[in-house]
């Protein structure tokens, strides 16, 4: 059909449209009109990627001097595939429309083997790819330094962009890795002793280049070819490469000093925990590496590999990541941290010390997008609240806004257990963990789910060790073998190739009518990536608040530099961390109109307005006062009444007009004003 | 647990809600939307029967009904085994005396295996014997589905092609245990034309679905227990039989219903070979025109020469499934300007809207209306009029 939005003549590849992808429409070329950063928040089911695709192409077709490129940045590959598939419907459409053949190209990045190095697709019109792409310095420069700055920028699913973030500039070394970085400095002393008697002169002409200093670099970045690459900070482009680095061997020499300096350090035997200007006096201490050189390293070393003509820069990852971190570490005085561990945490006897480089501010990484790209739109399913990510990334959105689903009949019916059938409060936090009758509560829980729930049933715990005491013990008290009479129970380990063979199992087993339940963990794979649509999960029992574990020096680190920094209270990230956690656990379970499933809160803590408040508006609109403290029993009864209800016929014919609708549908005066009480401003 | 107060009481369960649907009428009552409600959910049934389609006249149906440890559950009173039985001995009733040419043979699975309760046959005594009896059986395991389908489809597949074979699951639980792949099993059955139709007792479950939509039957799921007898109602009508079913012409016997004189010297009470009394001696009697063994009951296969004896009115009653009386035309009592009276009953037209035949424009009240689709099947002017001159 073709929509009016605003004035903008809009194809959309479908018969029917859904109110809320209206609504998200308009709210989305505000945003394009404003030239601003948008963060919008929809269900997933409801056809967010269709309508961003045909909103920002009809843009850009509309504008073509406004809006010249989409960047479209995903989370997977199967994700980005389903990108691809609706783009190619939207394209389909619009040559079947108006006739002529499609003058738009797309472009896909989606791994190595589907690569191509066309000069061409320099200028596509969409580009889809993954996040890393676009956040992660490393790849960032290779890939997306030559995006125009009238590009529109989108991250999907970007519930956990500050994660990316983090990882991406957070830098993790440990023996292995120096090893490692030991030998490729061994591999580069000795081609350059080769090329000094094959060929001087190349390394006379890069010498005399980085005389010159990196002025090439300077003069892109001012006429602003360039995506700026956070590694490579404004000042180092005004200078020359310090003389101390300037020759090859003497770079080397100086890699092998810091290299050594490294390994002493990682000889501890307690943990330390340092800022990034105490490391850098230590370092001058002990081995006088001034801070100006460390700062050249990344560049200096990229300089270098590309004089000495190596292919095959995989095999130089160590030292690339240790050259990076010492740039890294020179540069930014603030956002970093540094903590040695000699053992991990679970494993206190075994000596494996590590050194980890964190990174605490998640809007380094992505300063230079903003800054770059005119509209960036963040979206997904779970962004709520709405208003902590323009916080913790540091940016100024001009639009926000979550949007409701419109449903023809209640499909998601979200429950709060707090209490089991003998009145002790169900909770997974500390003090009560260990607790017998909690234990058994829990186990009640899903024994009884387990009879009135058909075909899947996907239970997530806090953590691997809470799942396997949790297990532990419903085994010894046999309740385990009780579930098992109504359906089968499998288990995600933190292998990833048990898991994927349990997944395919359970999904097999609610295939064939036998039922089966998945135990997995809050944060792990399954949650993440996993949709169980329809039979593959009728419930998701969440036990407990999938808080991160707080004793970790990392989280505890970043927690003070949030209240420093962005005066974020730790209770408050913490909360919301869990609960957009908890949100994508549950939301597993609904994927679109016609499917439904059961929510089950299995802590009372839900029930308080801190956590409930934090959870999504299409979730938490469906929360009544009557569903917030039940029993056990109570939520078997009215899950069994859900499902009833859910179990009876359901056609489209139902939902048209309510939740789908025709053209003629849309335009009448009373839909519209319906469709402007969806989105919900904050 | 029963007696926890909340959402959705049992004891309220037959009218879901209706309270939010009811207005009051002008004088404060609310009696005329109540039966505002009833009235439309009467005539829903009349509307939904299909018009001129082929229908499987005689028809081979198991009924399979769950025994498992799910049946015990009590949200059907005082069980769902009880309460189940208890529909189906009103639902064998009606189905022989809308299809009496037709059989049912009942299955029960428990325990992960599937037995014969009884076998295919056209008497409902039998059947409703075996159904009282069943109460008492214990409930426990797991169901089979798989070995409850097999065990059907044994006897349904030698049935010939003319006559529909029909499978009736009434399932409980939300687990079924198999020892082989469903799915191959779910092949045979659509190629064999069985049609499979499920009502649940719980909830929706996945291979449910696939079997009926694979074969052709239907899927639903009960709300309680009057929506559980609707349900198992609509399986009293002869469901469409598919295109590709055989169409051939088959010998039937109509044996009069004599009795032996007792002035007749050669008269002498003979032995019936009926299974439904059991044998016995009498002295009247149907006898078969092809081979002369004697049945005191219609219909039935001549155990003898295996034809099919029924009598006129059997067939009569079948047929009208096949020409079903068309729905009348609801009218606004206002815009109807005739007769004040109701043509079947002579009652006055008191509610809110009329009926009328189209095509002898007779005017019906709603009672009238559902007993003439539901028992006569025929439109008393329109057969008035014929019969006249």
């Amino acid at each position: 059909m073709k929509l009016n939005i605003e004035g903008l003549l809009v194809y959309f590849p479908y018969d029917y449209i859904y109110p809320e992808q209206y609504s998200y429409m308009l709210e989305l070329k505000r945003t394009l009109d404003a030239k601003g950063h948008g963060v919008l928040e929809m269900p997933s089911g409801t056809g967010k990627t269709i309508s961003l695709l045909s909103l920002i192409v009809a843009y850009q077709r509309a504008f073509p001097l406004e809006v010249t490129k989409l960047i479209y940045c995903s989370r997977t590959v199967p994700e980005i595939e389903k990108v691809v598939e609706e783009l190619r419907k939207l394209m389909e459409f619009y040559s079947k429309e108006t006739g002529e053949t499609n003058n738009f190209l797309a472009l896909a990045l989606s791994s190595r083997k589907n690569l191509c190095i066309h000069p061409e697709i320099l200028h596509a019109n969409i580009v889809v790819y993954s996040y890393h792409y676009l956040l992660d310095p490393k790849i960032a420069d290779l890939v997306s330094k030559e995006l125009a700055k009238k590009s529109v920028v989108v991250f999907d699913e970007a519930h956990n962009i500050d994660n990316v973030c983090i990882d991406s500039m957070s830098v993790n070394i440990t023996r292995r890795t120096l090893d490692r970085c030991q030998n490729n400095v061994d591999t580069l002393q000795n081609t350059i002793q080769k090329i000094k008697e094959t060929d001087a002169a190349k390394l006379r002409e890069e010498y005399r280049r980085l005389v010159d200093g990196l002025k090439e670099a300077s003069v892109a970045r001012e006429t602003d070819i360039y995506l700026s690459n956070p590694v490579l900070p404004d000042e180092i482009l005004q200078e020359a490469v310090p003389g101390t680095i300037r020759t090859a061997e003497h770079f080397v020499g100086f890699l092998r000093r810091f290299l050594e300096y490294l390994k002493s350090r990682l000889r501890v035997q307690h943990v330390v925990q340092e800022s990034t200007p105490q490391f850098l006096k230590d370092i001058f201490d002990k081995v006088c590496i001034d801070r100006k050189p460390l700062r050249f390293c990344a560049e200096r070393l990229q300089s270098l590999l590309r004089t000495l003509e190596i292919a095959d820069i995989a095999d130089f990852s160590a030292v690339t990541l240790i050259s990076n971190f010492a740039t890294l570490v020179s540069t930014y005085s603030q956002g970093f941290t540094i903590i040695i561990e000699p053992f991990e945490d679970r494993t206190p006897t075994i000596a494996n010390p590590v050194l980890h480089f964190s990174c605490m501010d998640p809007s380094i990484a992505i300063k230079p997008v903003f800054q770059r790209f005119q509209s960036v739109v963040i979206t997904s399913g779970t962004l709520s609240p709405l208003d902590i990510y323009p916080r913790i990334l540091d940016f100024r959105p001009v639009t926000m806004a979550s949007f409701t689903m419109t449903l023809a009949r209640t499909c998601l019916c979200p429950l709060i257990v707090g209490r089991g059938n003998d009145q002790v409060a169900l909770s997974s936090k500390f003090e009560t963990r260990e607790d017998f009758a909690v234990i058994r509560n829990y186990g009640n829980l899903l024994l009884e789910m387990s009879a009135v729930v058909p075909d899947g049933i996907v239970a997530f715990f806090t953590s691997y060790v809470y799942m396997e005491n949790i297990v532990a013990s419903w085994y010894e008290q046999g309740i385990l073998e009780n579930i098992q009479r109504n359906k089968l129970i499998f288990i995600e380990t933190q292998d990833a190739a048990e898991t994927s063979m349990a997944l395919e199992k359970y999904q097999e087993a609610c295939e064939n009518g036998r039922g089966a339940i998945l135990l997995s963990v809050a944060r792990g794979k399954v949650s993440e990536g996993i949709d169980f649509v329809h039979h593959f999960g009728r419930a998701v029992i969440m036990f407990g608040v999938p808080y991160v574990y707080t004793q970790s020096r990392i989280l505890k680190a970043r927690l003070e530099y949030l209240r420093d920094q962005f005066q974020i209270r730790e209770n408050d990230f913490l909360t919301f961390d869990a609960m957009r956690h908890a949100a994508q656990c549950v939301g597993r379970a609904i994927r679109g109109k016609t499917d439904y499933g059961l929510m089950i809160f299995a802590d009372k803590r839900y029930a308080r307005a801190d956590k409930r408040g934090k959870l999504p508006r299409w979730i938490q609109e469906h929360i009544t006062d009557g569903s917030l403290n039940l029993t056990v029993d109570e939520t078997v009864q009215l899950s069994k009444h859900f499902l009833r209800q859910m179990a009876q016929p359901f056609r489209q014919e139902d939902q048209l007009g309510l939740s789908l609708l025709t053209l003629e549908q849309l335009q009448s005066e009373e839909m519209l004003k319906k469709i402007t009480q969806i989105a919900h401003q904050t | 647990m029963d007696e926890e107060p909340e959402r959705a009481k049992r004891w309220e369960g037959g009218y879901e809600r209706t309270w939010e649907v009811l207005k009051e009428d002008e004088s404060g009552s609310l009696k005329a939307t109540v039966e505002e409600i009833l009235f439309q959910s009467k005539r829903k049934r009349v509307i939904e029967s299909h018009g001129q389609v082929r229908l499987g006249m005689m028809r081979h149906l198991y009924v399979v009904i769950d025994c498992s440890r799910s049946m015990e559950d009590q949200d059907l009173k005082p069980n769902r085994l009880t309460s189940t039985l208890k529909l189906m001995e009103a639902f064998v009733e009606e189905y022989f005396d809308q299809n009496p040419i037709s059989q049912v043979g009942i299955i029960m699975t428990k325990n992960k295996r599937a037995e014969k309760l009884t076998d295919l046959a056209g008497n409902p005594k039998k059947h409703i014997t075996a159904l009282q009896k069943a109460v008492d059986s214990v409930c426990v395991g797991e169901p089979s589905l798989y070995n409850s389908l097999s065990l059907a489809v044994q006897t349904l597949k030698h049935m010939p092609g003319h006559t529909s074979r029909e499978i009736l699951i009434i399932l409980s639980s939300l687990t079924t245990c198999d020892p082989a792949n469903i799915y191959e099993l779910i092949k045979t059955l659509k190629s064999l034309k069985v049609r499979v139709s499920v009502i649940g007792l719980s909830a929706e479950v996945r291979v449910c679905t696939v079997l009926t939509r694979e074969t052709g039957g239907s899927y639903h799921v009960i709300l309680d227990e009057s929506h559980f007898k609707e349900l198992l109602m609509l399986h009293v009508k002869p469901p469409p039989s598919s295109s590709a079913s055989e169409c051939s012409l088959i010998r039937m016997g109509f044996p009069q219903h004599t009795i032996a004189s007792l002035s007749d010297q050669d008269a002498k009470p003979s032995f019936t070979p009926s299974v439904s009394c059991g044998p016995g001696l009498s002295l009247g009697g149907y006898f078969c025109p092809q081979c002369h063994a004697k049945y005191t009951e219609l219909p039935v296969e001549c155990k003898v020469c295996g034809l099919t004896l029924v009598s006129a009115p059997h067939l009569a009653r079948s047929f009208h499934h096949l020409f079903p009386l068309d729905a009348f035309t609801e009218i606004p009592e206002e815009e109807h300007h005739g007769d004040r009276f109701c043509q079947a009953c002579q009652g006055e037209l008191k509610d809110k809207s009329v009926f009328m035949c189209p095509s002898c424009h007779s005017v019906f009240c709603v009672e009238c209306d559902l007993f003439i689709h539901d028992s006569l099947h025929c439109c008393p002017c329109c057969i008035h009029n014929q019969s006249g001159p």
